[in-house]
């Protein structure tokens, strides 16, 4: 099972007022051998995100995946992430989460990897990257791993970057305006996770990064 | 094609461009010369439109119009091109969607249609050989985990792209071998027509054995203290700029 959403909910006025609180958990369970689960979102809009999609991996060989790019302007906050429950064998989960923060905007990875004491052979990878625009904003990750099992095998990844002037002079200096660099570089670094969208959908979310980050960078 | 009259510029208060004049004539290759420090970089900077770099006196007209009033992606699509010393790394971004980027809005600002995607990448194999740069490179994301070589013989790929008016190569040849310099210098001398100009900035003569210029400047602390034809280079070469140094400090004693 595929599941992709791309979330553009009212983000309040310019302080944040007035504006959508998004709270969603949704879970899924691989039930069967070899069922898999793959998660897609793209989380653009409301004031307050809190969105913790999650796979309960019982069948052996069962696949859980996670891949997420959540981007807050303004007084934006996210608070987002999965959990990853192995309890099956040879259970194997993929966990990407790209957080772009703007202007005061705040941004939280919050997930969870559960190896069960029976989960022989769990295998997950976690890739929690941050892009900070401006120096108001935060990220934050909160990377929770519970493992039972000795045979398993959790892996974590996090990188924090910021936009460079460097990179949109750069841009700049070719006959890119400033705004459509931004654009390019941040899609260039959601484009993991964009990939995973279906085609039309993936066209539509590059659009919508780059209208909830206009104006974020004077 | 470009006057700077009395150009002084500072960086964070600090003097660094003392009164540089200098004009540069379509078809014309001039070569900015001089040690460390000397300020080359930060006019390369002023051109370009820099923000860190203060410009507190002087002019600079470029066709006719006033280019410090204009924004960098302005002068850009005006037709200045800057080679960069340390081109910029920008993960996840495609040569390919860059330059397609970036010629769009060249062609648009002088009111053409975008190209198509079987055109582009048409020219940009054409552009490719021309100046002998690895296909694979364009597939890359831009400059990202390219060779200091690389990287300089992209900054050449994407002036073949752009076909710029006046190109100012800042130190393109710093860090190159042989062979990389000599791509570089045959990109330049490809491009070179009556009608475009190129300000090369550099260190060492070397570069100037394959591009040769028409004017040689040498710049020291913040002023250009001499300029001549291509000999000049040459004998720089060979006594070093030292001798610059002892002769300037003569004028001022005498």
């Amino acid at each position: 099972m595929k599941y992709s959403t791309v979330q553009n909910w009212y983000p309040g006025d310019k302080e944040g007022k007035g504006g959508v609180f998004n709270f969603v958990t949704k879970r899924g369970m691989c039930k069967g051998e070899n069922s898999k689960i793959s998660w897609t979102q793209i989380e653009t809009g409301s004031a307050i995100t809190w969105k913790y999609p999650s796979c309960i991996l019982r069948g052996d060989n069962s696949t859980g995946e996670f891949y997420s790019v959540a981007v807050t302007n303004n007084y934006q906050q996210a608070d987002t992430g999965t959990k990853m429950t192995h309890i099956g064998k040879n259970t194997k989960s993929t966990i990407v989460s790209k957080g772009i923060s703007a202007g005061h905007g705040q941004n939280s990875y919050r997930g969870l990897v559960k190896v069960l004491k029976n989960a022989s052979n769990a295998r997950n990878y976690s890739q929690c990257d941050s892009l900070l625009l401006g120096d108001k904003c935060g990220a934050h990750t909160f990377p929770y791993l519970e493992v039972d099992n000795s045979t398993s095998i959790v892996e974590h990844e996090a990188t924090t970057s910021k936009i460079g002037e460097d990179q949109i002079f750069y841009c700049n200096q070719r006959g890119i305006s400033t705004e459509d660099a931004i654009g390019l570089i941040v899609n260039g670094y959601a484009r993991e996770v964009i990939n995973k969208l279906p085609m039309e959908f993936a066209v539509e979310a590059q659009k919508l990064l780059q209208i909830s980050l206009e104006g974020s960078v004077g | 094609m470009l006057i700077i009259n009395n150009l002084k510029a500072s960086i964070g208060g600090k003097s660094i461009l003392k009164g540089i004049s200098l004009e540069v004539k379509p078809g014309e290759i001039h070569a900015i010369m001089g040690p460390n420090g000397s300020g080359k970089s930060t006019l390369a900077a002023v051109l370009a439109g820099r923000e860190f770099v203060e410009v507190t006196e002087g002019t600079i007209t470029y066709l006719g119009k006033n280019l410090l009033d204009m924004l960098p992606e302005d002068r850009a699509k005006e037709g200045i091109f800057l080679g960069f010393q340390y081109p910029i790394e920008i993960p996840g971004v495609s040569m390919v969607n860059f330059m397609k980027t970036a010629v769009n809005e060249h062609r648009k600002h002088n009111g053409l249609e975008p190209l198509s995607a079987s055109d582009f990448l048409k020219l940009m194999r054409d552009k490719k050989e021309l100046v002998e740069i690895d296909s694979k490179l364009a597939n890359r994301s831009v400059n990202e985990g390219f060779s200091g070589g690389e990287k300089k013989k992209n900054e050449i790929f994407q002036m073949a792209m752009l076909e710029p008016k006046l190109a100012i190569l800042d130190e393109t040849d710093s860090g190159l071998d042989i062979d990389a310099l000599r791509i570089v210098a045959n990109g330049v001398n490809k491009l070179k027509h009556p009608d475009n100009s190129f300000i090369v900035i550099t260190h060492y003569q070397r570069l100037l054995d394959y591009i040769i210029p028409d004017v040689v400047h040498v710049l020291y602390d913040g002023r250009i203290v001499k300029t001549a034809g291509k000999e000049l280079a040459l004998e720089l070469e060979e006594k070093g700029y030292d001798w610059i140094k002892k002769e300037i400090e003569n004028n001022v004693t005498a």
